[in-house]
């Protein structure tokens, strides 16, 4: 549906889109995830057209879109400010791509009542923008990019001025939605968790370069950068260096000392060190002896309680610090607390190896 | 979605306290000493007669309101809206444009254009006049460039011409457009420029259908300024017109000092703000029913 | 728009404060003097208060019936006023001047007969000429090169779009009298309507109206001719003598302005003083100097060199008939309106 390719976008000396190439696939929700100057909102703004590329091309639909104006692409767009029009009626604001389609009005009176009923308007269609909420201001926005059947609707962070509340119900609204018009999404956030939530697959971006592109799941358990580890979820971080190799297996020695294995395919062409990273929660913690791959002693040197989960801080035997998350002990079982020694195992396929040192 | 019907936010009436009042006596002292007082004065001496000396004689009579639509005068009004009307349009014409450049500029460039359009009120505005004159004159510095490029091979007679006079009025209200223009654009969000493109308007409609109507009490704004100021100038008509064809506010002026009749120029003024009055009036009502 | 009623609250509100201050100063220490714009010399105000330490406060004004309104609207209590005859004439009648003490004038003498007595004060009792003035042509000699001898000549087809006139009713329908034939203070419907198809016609060539500065437009040569104050005339002339000054042979208008003293002045001995200097020859010279009107007092023309005398505008030929405004009453608005209607049926 989308194809980008070689795109690159610079402001002066700036760059904000460094030579991205991606493809989106027809009723795909695909997220641009990234801090904020990732140059994901600069991305979504070629694809509607407010900006051109400075190099390299863009097609929707198999159409060359890269010069071509907003107002002749088939695409809409939600605006993280909504953008609503505010001297038109809720109706006005839906039913103005269809009036500059020159859609006949028998039939912008039908499509404007259904989309109002489906983003659950109806009895506001004569209101101002002012007098609405800011839920219904959004789903007005929504109402007014989807009524005139765009081929993708892009999504600035449409959901990034409501409460948390608010927010968690309408990613899931959102997402029945699209399953629901079989409309490809791009949607813009910086917010991983919104991200994860939503997508068919992540684009996540750092200083304009796409750093990682995958489903949810891909991107979450097989980081393939340091960022990308770090930005989406919570990670351990530590250099490792290869000490030994035993057929598939390659041993490690980490940072501090702790020694693990892991596959050796993973291990990257060339080069001595590297960085692994290590999910908190795949941290298996216990106080007596585990089954895993991996099985070390720690001590714990603080606990932290935050309700569902124990964040607890580690220190191996061998000098290594890790943090890792366990479930929340209720008061059947034993607690742990600060200063106990611990067994903890790891399971070499949680340990992913996200660039060299 | 239907689990989201939050309401709307609620419109609560308020209500002045005593604070309030004593916060807006100082303008109400303004409004009955520069407003009322001086317009009551003009109504009752539309109504006196004039002695021989041009003294106001508190003698009542309808004379001074009859004369004031004799054909003569209606026909001076009838001119000075058309004036008017055509330095608004002119105003709105070239105004619009620079304001919304203006207001398209990051900061410190745009405090700069602004200021550039603020400069001339620092000098008095006969001294403006007179340069225009000095500009327009035959053997002015437009005259002089044009002769000199080779355009024209006699000097164009640009001074003392309706056409003058038009410059004139355009020169001296044109920033009460761009300003009131200029604080309607800058508050407008691209957003909104965007989301009409977005939604399939070219720049044209964009413009008519988003950009006109958000910018429209700036607009409006600008019009009030610009129109009616300009119905009732005179100086431009004598200075730059040669005192040729009289406009409604050159009548009231040669009334008052002139003719020494301040009674019939009292009634052309309280007639000229009546029509005023309506005209807003009605402007606002229908206003205020379309946005009902 | 109108900023006359708002203005006179506003005085009427200084009137009050000025009255209330009055008697913190002392009498005869200052002069209100109400006088048109440009025709005092800084020189000789100043000279007078440096030998008399009388202080001069100078308001000026654009027109006699300017000065009438703003004297009338008894803002200011004015101690010397300079209106043109015409004016003076309906002060009188109306007793808002104050009788002339002549013993305090010795240098009355200095004035020329011919300006004593005259019709608005024809016993000279409440005014003293300050200049003389006509009406009259002035002709860009090097782009009109015909014979201009009167106002037919000026309005001629043959000059539409080159003329500058006057911005004042009379002043026009004046003209129109004198080539009709009529005295020109015989303003009455009948005139009036004869007047009106010959005042269309030359209305039509005129290329504009100043009364402030007529000589501005000559100067810049957006006009080649002019119908001019004598005293706007006589300085293009010393300007450049290409401006020829020329009396209508249909005959002019001649004005005087005079000086007088209001009812109502606070300083009534201080402004005598001040008209005796005027009086003096030298001072009525140095006036002459800067603003080179007619200058009725005879003892001051005896300094005038040789080039001031032989000004044509200043002191034109004799053998011309000149004639003054007298005051009109009602009629006024006639002209007016006449003048009016005129210029809006362009």
């Amino acid at each position: 549906m989308i194809e980008i390719r070689s795109v690159t976008k610079r402001f002066g000396s700036f760059t904000a889109v460094n030579d991205v190439s991606l493809d989106i696939a027809e009723g795909e929700f695909l997220t641009l995830l990234g801090p904020s100057g990732c140059g994901k909102t600069t991305l979504l703004r070629m694809l509607s057209g407010f900006e051109t590329p400075t190099s390299g091309t863009l097609r929707i639909d198999g159409e060359e879109v890269t010069h071509l104006a907003p107002y002749r692409r088939n695409v809409n767009q939600v605006f993280q400010s909504y953008a609503l029009f505010p001297h038109l009626t809720v109706a006005d604001n839906i039913a103005f791509g269809l009036r500059m389609q020159k859609v006949p009005a028998p039939e912008i009176t039908r499509r404007v009542d259904e989309v109002v009923e489906l983003v659950a308007l109806t009895g506001f269609a004569s209101r101002r923008p002012h007098e609405l909420s800011g839920g219904q201001r959004q789903r007005v926005a929504l109402a007014r990019a989807i009524v005139p059947r765009p081929k993708v609707l892009l999504l600035d962070e449409p959901l990034s001025a409501l409460d948390a509340k608010l927010r968690q119900q309408m990613q899931l609204e959102l997402k029945r939605l699209q399953k629901h018009l079989g409309m490809t999404f791009v949607f813009v956030t910086h917010d991983q968790e919104e991200a994860l939530t939503m997508s068919d697959r992540i684009a996540v971006f750092n200083q304009g370069r796409l750093e990682q592109l995958g489903s949810a799941s891909a991107i979450y358990h097989q980081p393939r950068t340091a960022f990308v580890a770090d930005f989406i979820g919570e990670a351990n971080l530590l250099t490792a260096e290869a000490i030994a190799r035993s057929g598939t297996m390659t041993r490690l020695r980490v940072e501090g000392g702790l020694e693990l294995e892991i596959p050796t395919d993973r291990w990257p062409a060339g080069g001595s060190k590297v960085v692994i990273s290590l999910r908190p929660e795949k941290i298996l913690v216990s106080k007596r002896p585990l089954e895993a791959e991996a099985i070390f002693t720690a001590r714990v040197t603080d606990e932290l309680f935050q309700g569902a989960l124990d964040r607890l801080h580690l220190q191996t035997e061998s000098g290594t610090r890790l943090t890792a998350l366990v479930a929340n002990e209720s008061a059947l079982r034993e607690a742990i607390h600060a200063g106990d020694a611990v067994w903890c195992g790891v399971h070499a396929d949680d340990i992913a190896v996200v660039g060299p040192a | 979605m239907h689990a989201l019907a939050d309401t709307a936010p609620a419109h609560g009436g308020r209500r002045a306290g005593v604070v309030a009042w004593l916060l807006l006596a100082p303008l109400a002292l303004w409004l009955l000493l520069f407003v009322v007082v001086p317009m009551a004065g003009l109504v009752v001496y539309s109504f006196c007669q004039r002695d021989d000396l041009g003294r106001v004689v508190y003698d009542f009579s309808w004379e001074n309101y009859a004369r004031v639509f004799d054909p003569i005068y209606l026909k001076i009004l009838g001119r000075s809206i058309g004036y008017a009307a055509l330095t608004t349009v002119i105003c709105i014409v070239i105004g619009y444009p620079v304001a919304w450049y203006i207001a398209r500029q990051r900061s410190p460039l745009r405090e700069r254009l602004l200021l550039l359009v603020m400069i001339p009120f620092w000098t008095s505005f006969l001294i403006r006049t007179y340069a225009w004159i000095a500009i327009l004159k035959s053997e002015g510095l437009l005259n002089g460039l044009l002769q000199f490029s080779g355009v024209v091979t006699a000097p164009l007679s640009l001074l003392y011409t309706p056409t003058a006079v038009v410059i004139g009025l355009v020169y001296a209200y044109l920033p009460f457009m761009i300003l009131p223009i200029y604080g309607s654009a800058e508050k407008l969000d691209n957003a909104l420029v965007e989301a009409a493109h977005d939604l399939g308007a070219g720049p044209i409609r964009a413009f008519s259908h988003v950009i006109i109507p958000l910018t429209w009490p700036g607009i409006a704004a600008g019009i009030m300024l610009v129109f009616v100021p300009a119905i009732g100038m005179f100086a431009i008509t004598d200075l730059m017109g040669g005192a040729q064809v009289p406009l409604i506010g050159n009548v009231i002026q040669n009334q008052f000092f002139r003719a020494r009749n301040a009674p019939f120029g009292a009634a052309l003024g309280v007639v000229f703000t009546l029509l005023f009055i309506l005209t807003y009036a009605l402007a606002h009502r229908r206003r205020r029913a379309t946005t009902a | 728009m109108i900023p006359l009623p708002g203005s006179r609250v506003i005085t009427l509100l200084l009137a009050v404060l000025g009255l209330a201050l009055a008697p913190l100063r002392a009498a005869n220490k200052e002069i209100n003097l109400f006088a048109w714009s440009e025709y005092f010399p800084q020189s000789v105000l100043e000279g007078f208060s440096k030998e008399t330490g009388i202080r001069i406060n100078y308001e000026t004004f654009a027109s006699g019936e300017e000065m009438l309104a703003k004297m009338l609207a008894g803002g200011t209590a004015y101690d010397l006023v300079q209106p043109p005859d015409y004016i003076a004439e309906a002060l009188i009648k109306n007793r808002l001047l104050v009788p002339l003490d002549y013993t305090k004038l010795p240098g009355v003498k200095n004035i020329l007969p011919e300006y004593l007595n005259m019709a608005h004060d024809p016993e000279q009792r409440y005014t003293l000429p300050y200049m003389v003035s006509t009406v009259g042509i002035v002709v860009n000699t090097e782009r009109v090169k015909e014979p201009i001898t009167g106002l037919v000549d000026l309005f001629s087809p043959r000059y539409a779009g080159r003329i500058v006139v006057v911005d004042d009713a009379r002043e026009l329908v004046t003209a129109a009298l004198y080539v009709l034939g009529y005295p020109l203070n015989e303003i009455n419907a009948k005139n009036l309507a004869e007047a009106r198809p010959l005042l269309a016609q030359w209305m039509k060539r005129i290329k504009l109206y100043d009364s402030d500065s007529p000589k501005t437009a000559l100067l810049n040569g957006d006009v080649d001719l002019g119908y001019v104050w004598g005293g706007e005339a006589a300085r293009l002339w010393a300007e450049n003598p290409k401006f020829a000054y020329v009396i209508p042979k249909e005959g002019a208008h001649q004005f005087v302005d005079v000086m007088a003293i209001p009812q109502g002045a606070k300083n009534i001995e201080a402004a005598h003083r001040f008209l005796e200097y005027l009086l003096r020859p030298e001072v009525s010279k140095a006036i002459s100097d800067e603003f080179p009107y007619t200058n009725p007092n005879g003892a001051a023309r005896q300094l005038l060199t040789p080039e001031q005398r032989a000004n044509p505008a200043s002191y034109p030929p004799g053998d011309r008939k000149f004639g003054t405004f007298r005051h009109l009453g009602e009629t006024g608005a006639m002209i007016d309106e006449l003048i009016t209607d005129l210029k809006n049926a362009r």
